[in-house]
């Protein structure tokens, strides 16, 4: 199996750098970004969870998992309310709890491909790190590991709540330093990755889903440009230009549209009149020329990434 | 190879309609054509991946079970030949998109829930465990060396007893208690009861041990000397109880009362004491990889072993909370715990080793 690691990091290929260019611009891709290579080889970007991304959806299985240990935990409580006392019934509440969770975690990340119903809802997706395929034990460390990050701790600190008081007490205060670092953690490291995470191997990306719109590319063209006129812009130009003509219509777009225009023919020379009414199909027209353009000198091997570049010296 | 074959055969097709580009009027680009031409594809992929992720890889047919990789790899090698050839900013991530969905259906966990959690205990956990064979033996070693000094010492003056058990762990058992009391109290007290007894349990889980072996295991990112540290330490206080009960002539009835969860409890933390080592050991040898990498590629390990070690500490709770005062002979206690200890040991010695060959 092929990793992220085993294989020589060249320079990124010119497309990826140039979404990344564009998606700054237009903030549609506000996360950051790692690359994992499938085992056919092929270099796939994954966008990572947010922070916050990641406590939503932990909250919404939290609040799933304690109706559900309610739900169990309600009829035993029934019965045994009436002959124990609170601590046995803290006891059996924490045991259920303990179980609902675990198998509550587990199952859905194996069964729903990597997610649970809170993640499902936002989106998000445990993945291996490395680019295999997602094992059970990785899913059954990361989640047992919450235990060892988080619940554990927090019951010690619950415990010791009611027992102790006054001085200052270490096993406390170490406690309490524990769980505030397995809660930062994720926001300090680059891979959003909590303990579990690190330990089991696998990092917890968003997937959202993308639609393919339809080609921009004009068939009939009523407008010619030169070679010369052309080679004014790059392709983050061109696809600056793509998100605009993608907008939907309205009065924002259309005037817009008229500034960009204005600008174009400015750059290029372009001196005959041109109606408002045209000024859309004017640009399509000059998108799909500049394509066809930069399309053809990048398989040449002269990519041009923006309109400062300069055109590579034939040799 | 395949691979690489079918790229080229794209680009081929791709540039067939090369020639036509870049008349003036009627302009053919490649990269539509490139699209128009394969686009039928990546639409049924999609359809087929949005099945799968909203009712898992059963609700497709054996026709689009065989598709589905099929399609994938189109994808795949469709999206290495559009970052060639086009500059579709809407194609491109598209295809991104689409690849990784797919990537991740095809490559998503196999397994059911109930044959994944059947795979882990059968197989994993006792592989992981057997694979840090060295690691556990040093954590016992430092362990019993904690035992033979917390013994020695506290045989010779038990006033260091006091030094070594904190107060509220003692529970009244410091040098002054005498050999009837600890008979009466510890030893052999009366089974308090269901409701009691859960709630042993309960404290046990929540209690200094668990905490105890959880720092053990944590602490392995420290380079593991704090781990060996507080594994010795745990030693020098099982030494110093085990000489309190020797000064008193009650030695073989507290190794019984001891070993009916003691087996567990004790084994849960030499295995997690070992999975912090473990951490250790890849992070101080970290190979060719950098250090969090390594940790990152072989902490799986660590993780499973803290699962064992979890697991143990729930067994010994169960144990001490249910079992040690309703068995109230010694023989008895000495049974129950050695053959805990037997299966323990069978366990992670011999399960999973067949499958493995």
């Amino acid at each position: 199996m092929m990793s992220a690691q085993d294989t020589p990091r060249g320079p990124p290929p010119l497309p990826s750098a140039l979404q990344e260019r564009a998606s700054q611009l237009f903030g549609d891709l506000r996360r950051q970004r790692r690359e994992i290579i499938t085992p056919e080889g092929v270099p796939v970007t994954v966008e990572i969870a947010d922070y916050g991304e990641r406590l939503v959806a932990f909250s919404i299985d939290f609040a799933i998992w304690t109706l559900l240990t309610l739900l169990v935990y309600l009829p035993i409580f029934l019965v045994i309310g009436r002959i124990g006392g609170s601590l046995i019934a803290i006891s059996i509440a924490l045991f259920i709890g303990f179980v609902v969770r675990n198998l509550y975690f587990i199952y859905f990340e194996l069964a729903w491909q990597g997610s649970t119903p809170g993640k499902r809802v936002i989106g998000l997706r445990v993945i291996d790190r490395r680019g295999g395929p997602l094992l059970p034990s990785a899913v059954i460390a990361r989640n047992l590991t919450r235990e060892v990050e988080m619940f554990i701790p927090l019951g010690v600190l619950l415990e010791g709540g009611r027992s102790v008081g006054g001085a200052v007490d270490w096993s406390q205060l170490s406690t309490a330093v524990w769980l505030l670092f397995f809660a930062a953690l994720p926001a300090i490291n680059r891979d959003r990755m909590r303990g579990g995470d690190l330990i089991a191997g696998t990092m917890v990306i968003a997937l959202p889903r993308r639609a393919l719109s339809s080609d921009l590319v004009e068939r009939a063209m009523q407008f010619t440009f030169t070679p010369q006129q052309l080679q004014a812009y790059g392709a983050f130009e061109l696809q600056v230009l793509e998100e605009l003509l993608r907008r939907p219509p309205s009065a924002e777009t259309a005037r817009v549209l008229d500034e960009v225009c204005d600008k174009i023919c400015n750059k290029i020379g372009w001196t005959a009149p041109l109606p408002r009414q045209e000024v859309t199909a004017f640009l399509r027209d000059f998108y799909t020329a500049e394509r066809a353009f930069l399309e053809r000198e990048q398989l040449f091997g002269k990519a041009k990434a923006d309109k400062y570049a300069q055109p590579a010296a034939p040799p | 190879m395949t691979q690489a074959a079918d790229v080229i055969d794209e680009a081929r097709i791709a540039g067939r309609s090369a020639s036509a580009a870049g008349g003036r009027g009627e302009l053919v680009l490649k990269s539509s054509e490139f699209r128009k031409g394969r686009e039928e594809g990546w639409r049924e992929l999609e359809k087929l991946v949005g099945r799968v992720e909203r009712r898992g890889v059963r609700s497709l047919t054996l026709d689009e079970l065989q598709q589905l990789p099929v399609l994938y790899r189109a994808a795949l090698s469709s999206l290495s030949v559009a970052r060639t050839i086009a500059l579709d900013r809407n194609l491109l991530l598209y295809l991104e998109n689409l690849a990784l969905r797919a990537y991740l259906a095809v490559y998503g966990p196999r397994i059911a829930a109930i044959e994944g959690l059947r795979a882990f205990f059968v197989h994993d956990l006792p592989t992981a465990v057997r694979a840090a064979r060295w690691h556990i033996l040093i954590v016992t070693i430092a362990l019993l060396l904690g035992v033979a000094a917390g013994f020695i010492l506290t045989v010779q003056d038990e006033a260091w007893m006091t030094a070594f058990v904190p107060t509220e762990l003692a529970g009244g058992r410091g040098p002054s208690v005498s050999a009837a009391d600890l008979r009466s109290k510890e030893l052999f007290a009366p089974w308090p009861g269901a409701a009691e007894a859960f709630g042993i349990f309960a404290n046990v889980l929540f209690s200094h041990n668990t905490l105890v072996g959880l720092l053990a295991f944590g602490l392995g990112l420290a380079a593991g000397i704090p781990t060996l540290l507080l594994t010795a330490y745990q030693g020098l206080t099982l030494g110093a109880f085990l000489a309190l009960h020797y000064d008193r002539g009650l030695t073989v009835d507290f190794l019984g009362w001891i070993s009916i969860h003691g087996t567990s409890e004790i084994g849960a933390l030499i295995l997690l004491s070992a999975g912090g080592l473990v951490i250790a050991d890849k992070i101080l040898f970290p190979g060719r990889y950098s250090r969090v990498e390594n940790l990152a590629l072989h902490g799986r390990q660590a993780a499973i072993m803290g699962v064992g070690g979890v697991l143990m500490l729930f067994v010994a709770g169960v144990l001490e909370g249910g079992f040690r005062q309703l068995v109230q002979s010694t023989p008895l206690r000495f049974a129950i715990g050695i053959s805990i200890g037997a299966l323990w040991l069978l366990y992670y010695s011999r399960c999973g080793r067949r499958e493995q060959k």
